[in-house]
């Protein structure tokens, strides 16, 4: 009677062990999938590739770096930041959620084929740094864009700066509130005709705080005003399409790409 | 002799009852008082005061504030007698303070034990009952706590349920004749709601009543195999009381799971309902079932307002709700007949009601795996802050949402104690949502004036014989409205979210305004 080599023992052995696991996993990989494509997407991407929110495709994430920090994350949100605890889950899900965004990791990232060091040439060319700030350099009247790399990905960068109105940022802080588009353009019209054009910097149902193009503080209580336009869906960031375009563009785009803040 | 002294004493011991059952029932006519959660029992959250009034409330002044001993979301209401509040601290602590002062006088904080769960909602206190010498609060580990109202004293710590399969308490007991009314929350845990009501001077339960009917009792063929076990129908929020006709109302919660109904087929009784309790046995004398088969996490907990008014030409005793689900409902409250209902928000998930006031549900507003979008949110149109009803002008006040969320269906798997939710909701919070503070025709719901608010609130209302509307805005904002116009008369910065209840009492016959934003609570009168 022949015997199977060691080897090959060891090997049926190996099979029969690993395939109800294998099972399991592809089980809870496709559960995971499904829940994500319902709950993450539409920040995160439907490949994980990132949009309004963080880029998926790397092997390691800052925010968790192991499981157990992703169930956590996924879980409970993380506080001051986009990303928000969609909602409970119970131990099965959370953990096919886990092994579906590991997997994302194992994926290619988008490739991001401009040139950083020219796309800054740009950014400086442009006057970018007039309104935004990068590591302690710029103004301040747009987002500080130090970290911007982290959480936008390249697609959303783009947009943003062809189509800045399409890429409002939403509030995720407490000021002016979960949800709220920051950056938001106002014209107040006071009640002698006065006007103020602005970003909101916050409001409530009485009041509103307006900071004007050249920096300035506007305070208002909105029962003195004569009118208060709010301009949804538009932005004070100039549209830089007919500025800047084709290895510029990329070049600006792997630029803001890069900017993950201090290490 | 002996015999007619120890009558004498007795009666003496009676005459200085704090607040006998009759001062209760008669708390229209002491409004410098608030023994009740909503003022009395009608629910009605409306102050007989009227030195603070249209003319004079943009004259209003601090007098005193008292801050929280912990941190924590203020829900509390708090009571008002013979010259003291009391008042309930997040989670699970009753203070005593001065009225004139602010400064306490007693404080008692039973011990929580540290693996207590709470899922459903943030650990909240809404307050306290008073009935004769005694106060009364539940406890997020589910006990009804009695003080005595002079020292804080324990005169019995009575455990309501089993913490550990997820029941706690939130909300103020309501006191009537001799008995204790309470409710539990707990219904995301997969509890079995109840309403119990326990002897005031003993502790000891006299009645309980499941919201979820048990095999052979009726409503029972309305849930789906062993699914009624963990049916949810929690009872968070204090109920009203008709003491002529004798009958208690309460609202009902969600059915577990929330948001995956694969295991209750049917329409679920008697969550999301309104049920009608004759006081003395529990028994169910009415159901009114707002949202059968409920997939939103739609509770109708709350507050039933009751007050008496021609409707279609007939007078009625009527009982109303602004309910989550998005409408306003009035019923007949001796019988439980449906009269009307309105939606007051926008709302997605039903193509309106039958003549008996039955949804036409919508299942495409059920939730999904990858979400479903629906008005209004998971918080609802209206939700655990009190509307109010003034009686001077016949108007419903509601703050009310208008925002929508993102449903989700997810597993649901029952264990004693942990989330049986099975799925859950996202808000659309931001720009495109808002609130309104709402002033509805009472009998028809009609709306007679509205004030926006940029977002939707958390935070109740209360109506005054002043001639004004008392609320509080997410942003901290504390203000006054002319209760027949909607015009803002007096507003001004808190400093921190409010999610609470204005109520209103006299201090040495001058009126003031109380209301708690973030972990402080204020009270306002004029100069």
């Amino acid at each position: 009677m022949k015997r199977f080599s060691p080897a090959v023992y060891n090997l049926v052995l190996i099979l029969i062990l690993a395939w109800p696991l294998a099972a399991q996993d592809s089980a809870a990989l496709a559960k995971g999938k499904q829940l994500f494509l319902g709950m993450c997407s539409r920040c995160h991407g439907i490949t994980g590739g990132g949009g309004e929110g963080p880029n998926l495709n790397r092997p390691v994430l800052e925010r968790a770096p192991d499981d157990k920090t992703l169930l956590a994350v996924i879980r409970d949100g993380i506080p001051n930041t986009g990303m928000p605890r969609v909602r409970r889950m119970t131990d099965s899900e959370l953990n096919s959620l886990v092994i579906f965004v590991r997997s994302l990791g194992k994926v290619e990232a988008a490739d991001v084929s401009g040139n950083p060091a020219n796309g800054r040439a740009v950014y400086a060319k442009l006057g970018c740094s007039g309104c935004h700030t990068v590591a302690g350099e710029g103004g301040d009247f747009g987002p500080e864009l130090t970290n911007i790399g982290a959480f936008r990905a390249p697609d959303y960068l783009r947009q943003a700066i062809v189509d800045p109105a399409a890429a409002l940022p939403k509030g995720i802080r407490a000021v002016p509130g979960r949800g709220f588009n920051e950056y938001l353009p106002v014209r107040v019209v006071m009640r002698d005709g006065q006007e103020v054009r602005g970003i909101r910097l916050n409001e409530d149902s009485f009041t509103i705080q307006v900071r004007d193009m050249s920096g300035q503080l506007h305070s208002f209580r909105k029962t003195d005003l004569q009118a208060l336009d709010k301009e949804i869906g538009q932005s004070l960031m100039p549209n830089y399409s007919a500025k800047v375009s084709g290895s510029d563009l990329d070049d600006l785009v792997a630029y803001l790409w890069t900017l993950r803040g201090a290490k | 002799m002996k015999s007619s002294c120890t009558l004498l004493l007795l009666a003496a011991g009676v005459a200085l009852a704090q607040v006998p059952y009759q001062r209760i029932v008669g708390a229209d006519s002491n409004p410098g008082s608030w023994v009740t959660y909503s003022g009395n029992y009608q629910a009605q959250r409306f102050s007989g005061l009227d030195q603070i009034n249209r003319q004079n409330v943009s004259q209003l002044k601090l007098t005193w504030v008292y801050q929280m001993q912990n941190s924590g979301i203020v829900e509390t209401s708090p009571i008002v007698s013979d010259g003291v509040m009391y008042l309930t601290e997040p989670p699970s602590t009753a203070t005593a303070l001065d009225l004139r002062t602010g400064r306490p006088l007693w404080t008692y904080t039973p011990k929580i034990p540290s693996d207590v769960i709470i899922i459903g909602s943030p650990p909240v206190n809404r307050g306290m009952a008073i009935l004769d010498n005694t106060v009364f609060f539940g406890t997020v580990n589910c006990h009804l706590i009695a003080l005595d109202a002079k020292s804080g004293v324990v005169r019995w710590d009575t455990k309501v349920d089993e913490n550990q399969k997820g029941y706690y308490i939130t909300s103020a007991p309501l006191a009537i004749d001799g008995k204790i009314i309470v409710g539990t929350s707990g219904a995301e845990t997969g509890i079995r709601g109840f309403i119990d009501a326990f002897d005031a001077k003993t502790g000891k339960r006299l009645w309980r009543t499941w919201t979820v009917p048990g095999p052979g009792d009726p409503g029972y063929q309305s849930w789906g195999g062993e699914s009624w076990k963990h049916g949810g129908g929690s009872t968070w929020l204090t109920g009203s009381y008709d003491p002529q006709l004798h009958l208690v109302y309460w609202g009902t919660g969600n059915p577990a799971p929330d948001w995956n109904d694969d295991s209750r087929p049917g329409d679920n009784l008697y969550t999301c309902s309104l049920l009608a309790l004759d006081p003395d046995t529990g028994k169910i004398k009415w159901h009114f079932q707002f949202t059968p088969h409920d997939v939103h996490d739609w509770d109708s907990t709350e507050i039933p307002v009751l007050f008496d008014a021609t409707v279609n030409g007939r007078a009625r005793k009527v009982v109303s709700m602004a309910n989550r689900n998005g409408f306003y409902y009035v019923l007949d409250r001796q019988t439980g007949e449906f009269l009307t209902a309105v939606p007051y928000i926008k709302q997605t998930w039903t193509d309106g009601l039958d003549a008996k006031g039955r949804p036409f549900a919508r299942r495409d507003a059920d939730p999904k795996v990858n979400g479903t979008l629906v008005y209004p949110d998971i918080t609802g149109g209206a939700n655990w802050w009190s509307p109010t009803y003034s009686p001077k002008t016949g108007l419903f006040y509601q703050a009310a949402r208008e925002i929508a969320g993102i449903y989700y269906k997810g597993d649901a798997e029952y264990k004693d104690g942990t989330a049986y939710t099975g799925g859950g909701g996202e808000r659309k919070t931001g720009d495109d949502a808002f609130g309104a503070i709402r002033a509805l025709e009472a009998t028809t719901g009609k709306q007679r004036w509205e004030f926006r608010l940029i977002t939707p609130p958390l935070a109740g209302l209360l109506s005054t014989a002043g001639g004004l509307v008392f609320g509080g805005a997410e942003e901290g904002n504390f203000f006054a409205l002319d209760a027949d116009s909607g015009k803002l008369l007096w507003e001004l910065q808190l400093g921190a979210a409010i999610r609470a209840n204005p109520m209103s009492f006299a201090i040495d016959g001058k009126q003031q305004v109380a209301i708690s934003s973030g972990a402080s609570l204020f009270v306002f009168g004029l100069p």
